[in-house]
């Protein structure tokens, strides 16, 4: 059964890449997107749900002078630069969906939906029951709130923690490491 | 006649525990304890602190407080190859209230620190703490929010043994100088320091 | 063999409890809630796998409802790994599911070569084969030692250490270490192969078989064994794949489903070997798939070991001096050599600017890394998808109608090592 990704509701952009394809969909409908890729493409095993943070992508600049605008990175060896600067992103977040076709002839895809700060998506717990702990983890994580999903709560970190770990403005933390020849 | 260091010095009487020997701190030692005394001396045989230590360290019960990577490595030091079996540590005991050695192998992250701790509290005196790998001595190659950085901020520690993980025979070198250590009389490490900073 | 060919129906219908699918709650029409009694298992305990908590629901031995909760071994891996050069990445994934330890590196230095369109020699590709089989016979050792010693089957334990100490020989003798050998680069391997290499293999691979004979017939006759696996912890196929198992669990409940035959990496497609599967979905059946899998690896090995002693003094990693060092000898008479290794031991190789996500069969279940890089010296995001976070989410699903000597025997069968599931 061949795939195709025509139909997909809410679908923005198809995106093919080191084999790999990435459907880049509008974040209200994703719900939509999903049921639609089980039920008519075949995808029925999600994979992985995982968010990136893009702030501060392409701020290292272009490779030739040692450090950055903001100062020189401790964990950093040498330049920092890059090649080229990357093209920017649409928004600050987003959430990318992992999905299988697992049959015969399987068949791999990516749905990326795009979200702000602040902004919410709705779970996709009721398209694959798999995504509970993944949403939670990523709302430990990196603070997105996904609409409907019945347990949101601290899944890695403890109940009480402050702060989302993963997002880039969290600091690595970590103690300083003193070398003995300097006292 | 040697006067045995009495109870009430020691810090179970800020406790507030109410025994015979805290209420009357006079009290010296018994007439079984002085006969024993006479003898060590009469016959010169070990003393009672040796025969302790040596029965301390042969038979050492250790915790099963395996976290991550090192405990793969001491379930090795377990099996027929690595045979812990020789130190008379097979035994190991799940509850903290039988066992004398804690060996946190691993990596210990901030919401493990809690329930550490209290296993730590719950085993009797003497007891002992090996921190073993990089991770428990010091953070290892986790240097972040998560990792506590060597298991020696929250428990004293004895003996540190490094590596990611130690081989079964660096840990076993871990454990022969922890012995070796009991041995020569180094009393456990709660009693001489506290908690790193 | 299709994928769907083998399952049967377990149970009808779905088991899945809702609203949380995680969470087995209590059902107060078979269970007075007065008759509850919620205890505490972990996360120091010593038949847990690690450190995992479940807050559980008694109702005199029955479990009435479950709940798992993790995150005390949460070490920030991916943080961690945004902040260090590609390079020296490597060495992180290894200790995330610390059982199957060169698995999990060679997910993430194919992710890496994904990106960096770099060709890798053959050598270096069976090789890597050859040592993720032998990481799945180690990890099923250490999985089959702990669950026979948390049934009661104490003395198992002993049995499959000692062949796995013979297995880390071989790490050893080829790495350099027993645990966390740090082999694979992106390109290749860090070093060649050593000549001992193979024939020690070869003993390795007569010696094997008889090994898992002798667990099985130690293990397949015993009537407490029997009693204590048949029948328990159901999870049916369709479940399994709502739930997003795979691996052992997803094929023990007659799913044909393996990433090395359905979708090959590697040099997969061209060694014969067969996946076992089994419909019962119970835990015996995943013993029996791990136990049967361990006779498909040593097939495997000994077809790489044939094969690579063909290959004896060809190239084990790339030729591309932008990513590989370049050898030692070299950097002695050219100029070229001695500012490419600067470079890449200071700076770091540039990985280009996209995104990949790389699986492999890992021992239990689907090992997938998401790589975000920007086109420099680090990476911009790296997410591990472990198969044992999404196991542990069966638990409530198996756990339906169990006992809570049951409930030992499910979590140990799902085979969940609490680093990958932590991170």
């Amino acid at each position: 059964m061949t795939v195709t990704y025509e139909g997909v509701p809410g679908l923005i952009e198809t995106v093919e890449a080191h084999a790999e394809t990435t459907l880049v969909v509008d974040t209200a409908r994703v719900v939509e997107a999903c049921t639609h890729l089980r039920d008519e493409q075949g995808f029925n095993f999600l994979s992985d749900v995982t968010p990136t943070d893009y702030l501060g992508w392409g701020a290292r600049g272009v490779s030739g002078y040692i450090g950055t605008a903001a100062g020189r990175d401790m964990h950093g060896p040498g330049t920092q630069g890059l090649g080229r600067v990357p093209d920017p992103k649409p928004k600050r977040f987003a959430v990318n969906y992992h999905l299988l076709r697992l049959a015969d002839d399987p068949v791999r895809v990516r749905v990326q939906a795009w979200l702000d700060d602040g902004e919410a998506i709705d779970t996709v717990i009721p398209v694959w029951p798999t995504a509970d702990w993944f949403e939670r983890e990523a709302w430990d994580m990196f603070g997105i709130v996904f609409r409907g999903h019945p347990n949101l709560a601290r899944i890695l970190m403890e109940d009480d923690w402050d702060g989302h770990p993963l997002r880039k403005d969290y600091p690595i933390g970590g103690e300083p490491v003193r070398f003995s020849g300097e006292e | 006649m040697r006067k045995l260091p009495l109870i009430s010095d020691r810090p179970l009487a800020k406790a507030g525990l109410n025994s015979e020997r805290v209420l009357m701190p006079n009290k010296g030692p018994g007439v079984f304890e002085e006969e024993i005394d006479g003898i060590e001396d009469a016959l010169g045989i070990t003393t009672v602190e040796k025969a302790v230590a040596w029965a301390q360290s042969n038979s050492m019960w250790p915790d099963t407080f395996g976290l991550a990577c090192c405990a793969i490595e001491m379930m090795s030091i377990v099996s027929s190859r690595y045979d812990i079996s020789r130190f008379g540590m097979e035994r190991f005991s799940s509850s903290p209230r039988q066992a004398d050695l804690l060996i946190v192998s691993g990596r210990v992250t901030h919401k493990m620190a809690a329930p550490l701790r209290q296993v730590y509290d719950q085993m009797l005196e003497p007891k002992w703490v090996i921190a073993m790998g990089a991770c428990a001595s010091s953070g290892g190659m986790f240097n972040n929010y998560t990792v506590l950085q060597g298991v020696d901020k929250i428990v004293p520690v004895d003996v540190h043994v490094p590596g990611c993980p130690p081989r079964p025979e660096a840990l076993m070198e871990g454990i022969v100088r922890l012995h070796e250590k009991i041995m020569a009389g180094i009393p456990p490490a709660y009693q001489l320091r506290g908690v790193a900073q | 063999m299709s994928v769907v060919e083998r399952v049967t129906k377990v149970y009808e219908g779905s088991r899945i409890p809702s609203p949380i699918p995680t969470v087995l709650q209590v059902d107060t029409q078979k269970h007075a809630l007065d008759d509850i009694l919620t205890i505490n298992f972990g996360p120091n305990h010593p038949s847990t796998h690690g450190v995992l908590r479940l807050v559980v629901d008694l109702d005199g031995e029955l479990v009435a409802g479950v709940s798992a909760v993790i995150g005390y071994l949460h070490t920030g891996f991916e943080k961690t790994m945004e902040q260090k050069t590609w390079w020296k990445c490597i060495t992180y994934p290894e200790r995330i599911d610390y059982v199957s330890f060169q698995v999990n590196e060679l997910a993430f230095v194919l992710a890496i070569e994904k990106l960096l369109e770099i060709e890798v020699p053959q050598k270096a590709t069976w090789m890597r084969m050859c040592l993720s089989e032998l990481t799945r016979i180690h990890s099923h050792l250490v999985w089959l030692g702990t669950s026979a010693l948390e049934l009661g089957a104490i003395s198992m334990f002993w049995y499959t250490f000692d062949d796995r100490d013979a297995t880390l020989d071989l790490f050893e003798m080829v790495c350099g270490t027993r645990m966390h050998t740090r082999y694979f680069q992106a390109g290749g391997l860090a070093e060649d192969i050593p000549e001992g290499f193979y024939e020690q293999a070869r003993q390795w691979c007569k010696k094997m078989p008889k090994a898992i004979d002798e667990y099985e017939a130690i293990l397949d006759r015993n009537a407490i064994w029997l009693k204590r696996t048949k029948g328990i912890g159901l999870l049916s196929a369709d479940d399994a794949i709502a739930l997003g198992q795979s691996g052992p669990v997803l094929r023990a409940s007659g799913v044909n489903w393996d990433l090395r035959k359905n979708m090959p990496y590697l040099a997969y497609d061209e060694v014969s070997f067969d996946v076992p599967v089994f419909p019962e979905g119970d835990v015996y059946a995943r013993y029996r798939v791990h136990l049967e899998e361990m006779r498909e690896s040593v097939r495997i090995v000994a077809q790489c070991i044939d094969r690579l002693a063909e290959m004896r003094g060809e190239p084990w990693i790339a030729d591309d001096r932008k990513v590989v060092l370049p050898p030692r000898e070299e950097l002695h008479t050219s100029m070229e050599s001695l500012i490419h290794h600067f470079k890449i031991v200071t700076e770091g190789y540039m990985v280009p600017e996209g995104e990949v996500y790389q699986c492999v069969e890992s021992p239990r279940g689907e090992f997938g890394v998401y790589v975000v890089s920007d086109g420099g010296p680090k990476p911009w995001r790296v997410k591990f998808r472990a198969p044992s976070f999404v196991a542990l989410q069966a638990t409530a699903t198996c756990m339906t109608d169990a006992a809570i000597a049951d409930m030992i025997a499910i979590v140990g069968s799902l085979d969940g090592v609490m680093g990958e599931v932590d991170r």
